[in-house]
């Protein structure tokens, strides 16, 4: 694993805009950013990153029935109690899944520490998908790359054959929240892939989901049969449509069930169940009272984009990222660094989608702590 | 030497993100008519040289549709004003406690799926998935006090002054629920957590 400069292709940015890229620069400041790569060897790829990748998925799917039975593991997990029988029937009805994203620490050597999972609504789909894809592509029609230089990213494939295969009643609706363009070109990434699939796609602002005698509806009056929906599912499990989801007839992607995994209290839970696993990090559940100490990091059981996480390395430097998801439980987990590439500290995010292994996107930050900021930056295969 | 595996997608393309794809979705030009059939009764309809189950089974659709779709008032002389004296039954109730409403009586349907007419049943083709999209909703038809010789929509499109096959533009015959949907039910964690983060951002991860 090597982080290798290149020059960025001439005018890449009008290219981004023409296709959909809206969100490239993110108030003035890169977010893609094509001015390195970084290489990995076939070997990291597949034994480092996809095989653990997989093999993490099915353990946290193994989780799932142990907490459904469990009412301190739902009470632990912040899961609403009116909402326990819900998160039951949609795993019991075996409810579709879409995809997820694993994020690692991982260094080129030694076993990829799991950090946490996205399992509700990981983004940088896109980014990862298609535009990294084309950037590689053009770079070897260029001449700066080999051509037999490859990318760990079957994602597009993958989530095409997912729509083209997955029982989704239609249309199929996607929503996302009006003012975070960010959100709606992921959306957007989707539905293009839905629509190539044949699916019968059609967009929603999430505000405008209706409710008409406890049915989700779209701008007609119409039930909704199938929606996907870019928005936590613990943010509407407290608001004033929750009732809704209890009576509505809707699919939803990602499924209830997966308020579950995309849940920071899942990691203290596959370390007990797993203790010792050469992929995971000593976690425990945490009231976020007591001070921390060196070589451990707090972190809200909902957060996103690396809001609210406090860290302490285990040289005692601290850290802190100020965020709006401070209402719920913490879980305590062990230290373990992002490797650092001269002023940058990298993250992997790696995707799955059903339950196979899709590719990797990697994330640049100046600090420890990866944020909504981090730059994202393109990679490639080379032995 | 030759690649063996191949790590990556085989191709990323995108239809819908792309202007160019827009703009051909623009391009659809001047809505066609297409063929639909009204009638006062199921037995009027298999009058007309259709089979009897398809004519009963468009009927019953059309009266699931009815308490859905048809116009609603909050009370009986308003109602029957607009649909005859004797016209109107009370709506089913919905959920909220808004008391009762009115509506008129369904009065006839349109059978949006075109038939198979003159008794071709089972022997009948398939049809072709082009017809299928090309068919309007099955739906309950309405008569106005003033104009009883004319089936209208429920949105009061006038459709067809007699019964049997007839031509209409799908967009005019699109039915609408008639409640009233509560929206902005989600997206509240949304705007407190930006607010408090004083910044727009993803909501995702």
């Amino acid at each position: 694993m090597k982080r290798i400069p290149i020059a960025p292709r001439p005018g890449w940015q009008d290219f981004a805009e023409s296709v959909g890229f809206d969100f490239h620069t993110i108030d003035g400041e890169a977010y893609w950013d094509e001015s390195a790569y970084y290489q990995f060897s076939l070997a990291q790829i597949e034994q480092d990153l996809e095989a653990p990748t997989e093999e993490l998925h099915q353990m946290a799917l193994d989780l799932i029935p142990d907490i459904l039975q469990s009412e301190q593991q739902l009470t632990q997990l912040a899961v609403p109690e009116r909402f326990w029988d819900a998160v039951r029937d949609s795993w019991n009805n075996a409810e579709p899944h879409l995809y997820g994203r694993l994020d690692f620490a991982y260094n080129g050597q030694g076993p990829a520490k799991l950090l946490e999972l996205n399992y509700d609504t990981p983004t940088s789909l896109y980014e990862t998908g298609f535009f990294q894809w084309v950037w590689l592509e053009d770079q070897q029609m260029r001449g700066v790359l080999p051509a037999h230089a490859d990318q760990f990213n079957s994602l597009q494939d993958k989530l095409e054959q997912a729509f083209a295969e997955l029982p989704l009643p239609q249309p199929f609706y996607f929503s996302s929240v009006t003012q975070s363009i960010e959100d709606k070109g992921t959306v957007d990434y989707l539905m293009d892939i839905a629509l190539q699939s044949g699916l019968d796609s059609r967009y929603i602002q999430l505000e405008q989901l209706g409710d008409i005698d406890g049915q989700l509806v779209d701008l007609a009056g119409f039930p909704i049969q199938g929606l996907f929906k870019l928005y936590p599912w613990e943010f509407m499990l407290q608001e004033e449509f929750a009732a809704t989801l209890l009576t509505t007839e809707t699919r939803f992607l990602e499924p209830l069930w997966k308020t579950l995994l995309s849940n920071k209290g899942i990691l203290p839970l596959l370390w007990q169940k797993y203790q010792g696993h050469p992929n995971l990090l000593p976690s425990f559940f945490d009231d976020g009272k007591k001070p921390l100490t060196p070589g451990w990091v707090r972190k809200p059981l909902f957060s996103r984009e690396g809001a609210n996480i406090e860290m302490i390395t285990p040289d005692g430097q601290s850290l802190f990222e100020p965020g709006p998801y401070n209402d719920n439980g913490y879980i305590r987990q062990a230290f373990a660094p992002l490797p650092r590439f001269g002023e940058h500290f990298t993250l992997i995010g790696s995707w799955v989608v059903g339950d196979m292994a899709a590719g990797i996107g990697i994330r640049e930050d100046n600090s420890l702590i990866t944020k909504d900021s981090s730059r994202f930056v393109p990679h490639i295969i080379l032995d | 030497m030759p690649k063996t595996t191949c790590k990556r997608s085989r191709k990323a393309a995108l239809i819908f993100m792309v202007p160019a794809a827009t703009l051909l979705l623009q391009g659809c030009g001047q809505e066609k008519t297409v063929e639909a059939q009204v009638y006062n009764t199921p037995d009027e309809c298999a009058a007309f040289y259709n089979p009897p189950a398809q004519c009963q089974a468009a009927f019953e659709e059309a009266a699931a549709l009815h308490p859905q779709v048809a116009p609603r008032y909050a009370n009986k002389q308003e109602c029957e004003a607009d649909f005859g004296t004797g016209s109107c039954e009370t709506a089913p109730q919905q959920q909220s406690a808004q008391g009762s409403f009115f509506m008129p009586m369904m009065m006839g349907f349109m059978a949006g799926q075109m038939l198979n007419r003159g008794g071709m049943g089972a022997q009948a083709p398939q049809q072709s998935s082009a017809a299928a999209r090309n068919s309007v909703p099955t739906q309950p038809l309405y008569k106005s006090r003033d104009d009883r010789g004319t089936f209208r929509t429920a949105s009061n499109a006038p459709v067809a002054s007699q019964s049997g096959p007839t031509q209409v533009r799908p967009s005019a015959v699109q039915p609408k629920p008639a409640s009233l949907a509560r929206r902005g039910g989600f997206g509240s964690q949304a705007q407190q957590r930006a607010t408090a983060a004083q910044r727009s951002s993803s909501y995702g991860g």
